[in-house]
């Protein structure tokens, strides 16, 4: 059926008796977790995601997606795949609770980063960076440094594996300060309505 | 310093920008994905400043305001190359534009750094950061979909080829080249064009993209002096149209 609506083009269509097949590939490109930094000394703050076909395109993307308007330093991103979530908790309960403690085992560490969550409906904030060998330990060596913090939900994502803005990259922010008519405040568009109606009152 | 030569210099560059600009806002709501719908709106809206900001230098030297200068011309007053005002096309002929005009404009301004017109020396040094975002951005997009799948290094391929005529005409000589170098304003579109041609091979080079040889490529002038092809006046009348009818009208 070809319709000019895509939700009707997306319809499965109906199948054979008998039929067992893969399911389909993904149709859509992957997602990629974006964290910004408001001001130079902040920690870095989980924004959204964007899609994109690899991480350098991510970081292209995310930086018109989540920093068009509001002054910010820096971003970068992950792979969502890559980031690795703890139990989130509620109430009294802190996300430490649920998270193990590894024993410490003899081997070769990685820098992991540590993103907290303080609120539940808050956004994850950067923490700081731990050494460990595996996701699970880092989620541990996390617990012992930042366990006396009330949090409902801890995030850790290999260094490695983020795309961070480059020193000479750090002017690309360097002239969203002047560019207020992006702000949706700057179109005054309660003023201009006030005006017209005050203006099709003398009319009538 | 020699007015008329900067004047040249500065409309050629506004009404580049000008044009390309509000052809890359005919994508807003139309873009392949949603966050480059946002990344090529963003910067066409930066293209459009940029071209304020060089009125507003012609306008310090005594040309007409801004808003007149961009919406009262018809085409036969218009300086831009001619590649800029071609159709959309498919969004490759808009990627591939967008990847060998941005080469050129930001090679353009860090030569125009160093300009003895110190307004826009000034201006160049401050739009660095535009620059830089909208050379990353069409680099890595060429780079991505030079290599990705036989149809995207196929279209990439059909629209290089359509618009590197096209493209070489951005370095149309001027009549002032030889003013403009010995006043060390500019160093000349020849000095350009060699900087570009580099530039464009080595992000090529990392692609399955293969450049023809650039002697055989005829380059498509007349955009510099006003000589353009029939699709740059329905964008200027549609682009100004508001603003024929009521030229106080904001919205």
């Amino acid at each position: 059926m070809n319709s000019l609506d895509p939700r009707v083009n997306r319809l499965p269509a109906v199948g054979q008796p008998g039929q067992v097949e893969p399911r389909a590939p993904l149709d859509q490109f992957g997602t990629f977790e974006v964290f910004v930094q408001a001001k130079e000394g902040k920690p870095f703050q989980h924004e959204g995601i964007v899609h994109a076909p690899n991480l350098e395109m991510a970081f292209v993307l995310a930086k018109e997606a989540f920093t068009r308007r509001f002054t910010c330093v820096s971003l970068y991103v992950a792979d969502t795949r890559h980031v690795y979530v703890s139990a989130m908790t509620e109430g009294n309960t802190a996300a430490w609770d649920f998270i193990n403690t590894v024993a410490d085992k003899p081997g070769e560490k990685i820098s992991y980063e540590i993103y907290l969550l303080p609120k539940r409906g808050k956004q994850h904030q950067h923490a700081g960076t731990v050494k460990a060998a595996t996701p699970e330990e880092a989620m541990s060596e996390a617990k012992k440094q930042f366990g006396s913090k009330m949090v409902y939900n801890v995030w850790v994502i290999r260094t490695s594996d983020i795309r961070f803005t480059s020193p000479e990259e750090k002017e690309l922010w360097l002239t969203l300060p002047e560019k207020k008519f992006r702000d949706a405040s700057d179109y005054k568009g309660g003023d201009k309505l006030k005006e017209f109606l005050e203006r099709s009152k003398i009319q009538s | 310093m020699n007015n008329e030569a900067i004047k040249e210099l500065l409309y050629k560059m506004a009404d580049d920008q000008l044009i390309l600009g509000h052809r890359n806002s005919e994508w807003t709501g139309m873009g392949p994905l949603l966050e480059e719908d946002i990344a090529f709106s963003s910067m066409a809206q930066d293209k459009i400043g940029q071209s304020h900001a060089l009125y507003q230098l012609l306008h310090q030297l005594g040309e007409q305001e801004p808003d007149t200068v961009a919406f009262m011309r018809n085409a036969g007053q218009f300086h831009n190359c001619i590649l800029v005002e071609l159709p959309n096309g498919e969004y490759d002929f808009s990627l591939i534009r967008h990847f060998l005009y941005d080469t050129a404009e930001a090679l353009r301004f860090e030569m125009l750094k160093q300009s003895s017109y110190k307004p826009l020396a000034e201006l160049a040094v401050k739009i660095r950061a535009e620059l830089r975002y909208h050379t990353l951005h069409a680099n890595t997009w060429v780079k991505q979909l030079g290599s990705a799948t036989e149809e995207s290094i196929g279209r990439l391929q059909h629209s290089l080829e359509k618009a590197l005529p096209y493209a070489l005409g951005m370095f149309e000589p001027s009549p002032y080249e030889a003013d403009l170098l010995s006043d060390r304003i500019f160093e000349g579109e020849n000095a350009l064009r060699e900087k570009w041609m580099m530039h464009v091979e080595k992000v090529l080079s990392q692609t399955q993209l293969t450049l023809p040889d650039w002697k055989l490529i005829e380059p498509v002038y007349g955009g510099r002096v006003g000589q353009h092809s029939n699709h740059l006046q329905p964008l200027l009348d549609e682009m100004s149209e508001v603003f024929r009818i009521d030229p106080t009208a904001e919205w």
